[in-house]
């Protein structure tokens, strides 16, 4: 067990080292000044800009001072918000994007899990053609689309829920449905599936043979045995909802990290967006590691393989 | 004597020759395998539907625009924000385009970007997993780990940053995909490769001295095939998700060349007061992502022959 | 102590299967006594499995279907009994090994809980003792150290291993019959004769009647006291072990004597087979099912299945060569010695 957490652990490390590197060099290419942008700078004010970001020295010297940086913790300063570190807006937008990230999933694992169970073991039955049609729609229409017909008809038509921002609990529902529907969707399928796969095992004969009532065989079982393929599927599963949290943040104005981000892309702010990707490459290779000892917990093989 | 059969005369008795034949009829005629899958597809209802859709969506795409007498990036601004109309039929944008037009070669683009972005992808993936199944060893392992790094940060981060760099439009966003996207077809391609090659027939061919050339065209190339095809398929409207995400955060297609994705972008902003402008490619994202689903879902299980009955 | 514990009479099963109704088992009659072995032989798809499986209502049932017969279980008719009735019954009463070890055991769940499962759920009783009777059973299975392999997990053992836990799963609360569905055919023959030997073992010290599946007649021999011969869904012969190896009196029986390979043979002797394959069950034959693979049939046997006729003392067989007007023919030799002739011939 030990030498597995090792290995994820300098796989995890490897990643991030990989990302932020790529991070870096991708940005260097990118053309044109960065400061050419929508402020009028003079000359003297973009070499010294150029100067304190170190931007004129070869390469090398400003990648290990980049790496230097980071494993520092600092990520440097906003080009669009002059005076603040990027540091400062990730610890004020994070918690808010969290907050929301974890209701989505808070909201869709109960619920997918129990309806792929559900439709599982309905196989065939109404509840099982419900639960198949409701998990194809919601795989293939897109959270952010999603996001908007939810505005349209409960703010706008039905009034019942507010439009946007993030301050009552009432602006947190649309949001966080938007997010959960989607990824409600996707664990339904997958827990169905891992399901019937699960129910035709030899294991579940013999205890069955055991006399063992039929509740006590499904939860002892067959769920400990179907949520190992879910559990797999976790580490994209926090990505997707990362992701979905950019667009939903912009539908609904949502002071997140996913906003910034946006935001720093169309902006060409590049200090942020590098910043940023970092940073949620840092998170998702945490969630991915995190994850995995998960895994391991709970498959015993895994413990030994390889 | 059992009473029942004591009226069977004596002469049933006597031995019959050894002329009739011993084994069993098959029953049931023996298909080949192909023959079954193409079979149990078009049987199957809900995925023909999909490729119905899709063939048609498609057919759209190509005759539509050439019969039109607007063009995708014609502006008018004295008819911005229309209502649909016979003269529009699914109304104009802000900027007075029509977005019949714009929907359909919408349509070409995001088809394209879809179709390319998944198989493009693929093929890179199976040349690379084929050569780290085949051959294995070093060659696997330094291959495989290297996958699993890259893996760990989502696709779409990488396509963001890559984007930033090469600019947007259908072209760099096909480079970026498949410059990202072929990690998961290596990986199952490379799976699928070492499970065959343990498999008793390989093994059993080798043993009869078929060449390598023979065992993977014979058995490798017909034994992936299905699957690959699969996942190709399941690859489209993935990829039609990712652009349409791409162009709604402003990187995917930039105007004037539409993409359902742009146009779903551009229809949000006026979503609350002409809300056709949104729902119009959200329809079309929707319809023709469910479409590929469900007939990639028809094929996977054409495909399985655990189902075959 | 002739107590019946088991009674079958004719079992009918069937599979409805989208091409149509199999008829796996069509009519199948058994007992078993209290502490007997019976051993129950036949060649793969003639329905041994789906017998036993279906006793313990272990077939899932869309697709499987009873469709007559009877089964007493201790005098009790249990054949209609509820699904919860039938659950005190599994692990208690009746219990079961399967063939492949290495699929039958949950791999995410350590071996001592899954023995201590069936014993929480038939008896009151603590967690500690639950743990002892454990480790006393894997002793009794044979294997060293349990203390320490209570805490396992599945996939640390090998086949034989995994067999023996399966064992002691089967025996946790001491149920009057063991079915043993093939429990020795995915392991290698060293290992075979280890886990026949444990079951010997424990039907003698449990008083446990064992009703054991194979298609290998060499390990029946030494195992089993009585014999049944199955065939395309029905018993064909059914006798003490020594009357249906010495006294053979099916042609089914005699092809699988036949068939199996005597130490000293000569190396170039052709292995005899019983050529052809069992009929298709989607539409059983009318008459007797070996007809088409029967060195002996005769015209009345196409049209006509055999009835069961007893030839001896728990030796019965159905086939038409036993009628009074079937022409005689000569008894069944069995090969003792290499080269000696074997089968029958018309006298």
């Amino acid at each position: 067990m030990v030498g597995y957490i090792f290995r994820r652990l300098l796989i995890s490390l490897l990643t991030l080292w990989l990302l932020a590197t790529i991070t870096f060099f991708l940005l260097r290419l990118l053309p044109g000044n960065p400061f050419q942008t929508d402020q009028i700078l003079t000359f003297e004010m973009q070499e010294r800009m150029m100067n304190y970001y170190g931007l004129n020295r070869p390469i090398i010297e400003q990648y290990f001072t980049y790496m230097g940086n980071l494993l520092q913790g600092n990520m440097g300063y906003s080009l669009k918000y002059t005076n603040r570190t990027v540091n400062s807006i990730i610890s004020k937008a994070f918690p808010v994007s969290a907050d929301l990230g974890l209701r989505s999933l808070a909201l869709a694992l109960p619920i997918g899990l129990f309806l792929g169970i559900a439709s599982a073991r309905k196989r065939g039955k109404t509840v099982d053609y419900l639960c198949v049609i409701i998990s194809v729609i919601g795989v293939s229409i897109p959270s952010f689309i999603l996001g908007s017909f939810l505005q349209y008809i409960f703010a706008l038509k039905l009034k019942i829920l507010p439009m946007a921002q993030w301050t009552t609990e009432m602006h947190k529902v649309l949001p966080t449905v938007a997010i959960a529907l989607g990824l409600l969707a996707t664990l339904t399928r997958i827990m169905r599936a891992s399901m019937l796969e699960v129910t035709t095992q030899d294991y579940v004969k013999t205890a069955k043979s055991k006399g063992l009532s039929e509740g006590k065989i499904v939860w002892s079982h067959e769920i400990r045995n179907a949520l190992i393929p879910i559990l797999t599927m976790m580490g994209p599963m926090v990505a997707s909802v990362l992701m979905g949290t950019f667009v939903i943040e912009k539908i609904f104005a949502i002071p997140g990290l996913g906003l910034h981000f946006v935001n720093s892309i169309t902006g060409l702010d590049y200090t942020m967006t590098m910043g940023l990707t970092v940073f949620f490459g840092a998170f998702l290779v945490t969630a991915n590691f995190l994850v995995d000892i998960a895994y391991g917990i709970v498959d015993p093989r895994i413990r030994i393989a390889k | 004597m059992i009473k029942e059969f004591a009226g069977i005369p004596k002469d049933e008795f006597e031995f019959v020759g050894e002329t009739e034949e011993k084994s069993e009829v098959l029953t049931r005629p023996s298909i080949s395998f192909w023959k079954d899958v193409w079979r149990r597809l078009f049987k199957n209802k809900v995925a023909m539907t999909g490729l119905i859709i899709i063939l048609a969506i498609a057919l759209f795409s190509i005759i539509i625009p050439e019969l039109s007498s607007y063009s995708y990036s014609q502006q008018n601004l004295r008819n911005i924000n229309a209502a649909p109309s016979s003269e529009h039929w699914f109304g104009t944008d802000s900027l007075g385009r029509d977005l019949w037009v714009r929907t359909w070669v919408g349509a070409r683009v995001s088809l394209a970007v879809g179709i390319f972005g998944s198989i493009i992808p693929s093929l890179i993936g199976i040349v690379i997993g084929g050569i780290s199944g085949y051959f294995g060893g070093k060659v696997d392992m330094i291959i495989m780990r290297l996958i699993d790094i890259i893996i760990c940060i989502p696709q779409m981060i990488y396509i963001i940053l890559i984007m930033l760099v090469i600019g947007s439009g259908p072209v760099p966003l096909i480079i970026a995909f498949a410059i990202t996207g072929w990690m998961g077809s290596a990986r199952n391609v490379r799976g699928l490769i070492l499970k065959i090659k343990q498999e008793e027939f390989v093994l059993a061919s080798r043993i009869l001295g078929a060449p390598h050339g023979y065992i993977i065209f014979k058995h490798l190339v017909p034994n992936t095939l299905g699957i690959v095809v699969v996942s190709m398929t399941l690859g489209v409207p993935a990829a039609i998700f990712q652009e349409a995400y791409l162009s709604f955060i402003g990187l995917g297609i930039k105007p004037p060349i539409p993409s359902w994705g742009q146009l779903a972008n551009l229809g949000t902003s006026v979503f609350r007061i002409f809300p056709t402008q949104l729902l119009i490619p959200a329809i079309m994202i929707s319809l023709t992502m469910l479409s590929f689903n469900l007939f990639g879902d028809g094929l996977r299980d054409a495909l399985d022959p655990k189902l075959r009955s | 102590m002739t107590e019946k514990i088991l009674e079958v009479k004719d079992l009918e099963f069937s599979f409805d299967t989208y091409a149509g109704e199999v008829h796996a088992i069509r009519g199948v009659s058994f007992h078993i006594n209290r502490s007997e072995s019976l051993a129950i032989v036949g060649e793969s798809g003639c329905g041994k499995s789906v017998t036993v499986q279906s006793i313990m209502r272990l077939v899932p049932t869309p697709p499987g279907r009873l469709k007559g017969g009877k089964i007493f279980y201790c005098g009790k008719d249990i054949t209609n009994c509820s699904d919860r009735q039938m659950e005190k019954l599994r692990g208690k009463e009746m219990s079961m090994i399967f063939q492949d070890p290495m699929t039958s055991l949950n791999p995410t769940m350590r071996i001592g809980r899954q023995i201590s499962e069936g014993i929480k759920k038939h008896e009151k009783i603590s967690p500690d003792e639950a743990r002892k009777r454990s480790i006393s059973l894997l002793k009794e299975v044979g294997i060293s150290d349990p203390e320490r392999n209570i805490i396992r997990y599945p996939h640390m053992y090998s086949g034989g291993m995994r067999q023996r836990v399966m064992i002691a799963i089967a025996l946790a609360c001491n149920p009057k019959i063991l079915f043993a569905d093939e429990p020795t055919t995915s392991l290698d023959v060293t290992t075979q004769a280890q886990i026949l030997e444990v079951m010997n073992h424990l039907k003698q010290e449990f008083e446990m009647a064992i009703v054991l599946i194979t298609h290998n007649l060499g390990i029946v021999a030494r195992f089993a006291e009585r014999i049944s011969v199955m065939y395309a869904g029905k018993i064909v012969e059914t006798g003490k072990t020594n009357d249906i190896f010495y006294d053979p009196r099916h042609p089914y029986t005699w092809g699988l004597l036949n068939s199996v390979p005597a130490v000293g043979k000569k190396r170039t002797e052709k292995l005899p087979t019983i050529t052809g394959t069992p009929p298709d069950l989607f539409m059983p034959p009318k008459g007797c099912a070996f007809y088409n693979r029967c060195e002996y049939r005769m015209k009345v046997c196409k049209e006509n299945d055999p009835p069961e006729r007893k030839i001896g003392e728990e030796h019965y067989a159905s086939c038409w060569l036993l009628d009074e007007r079937a022409p005689g023919i000569k008894p069944y030799v069995v090969k003792r010695h290499a080269g000696e002739g074997s089968g029958k011939g018309v006298m």
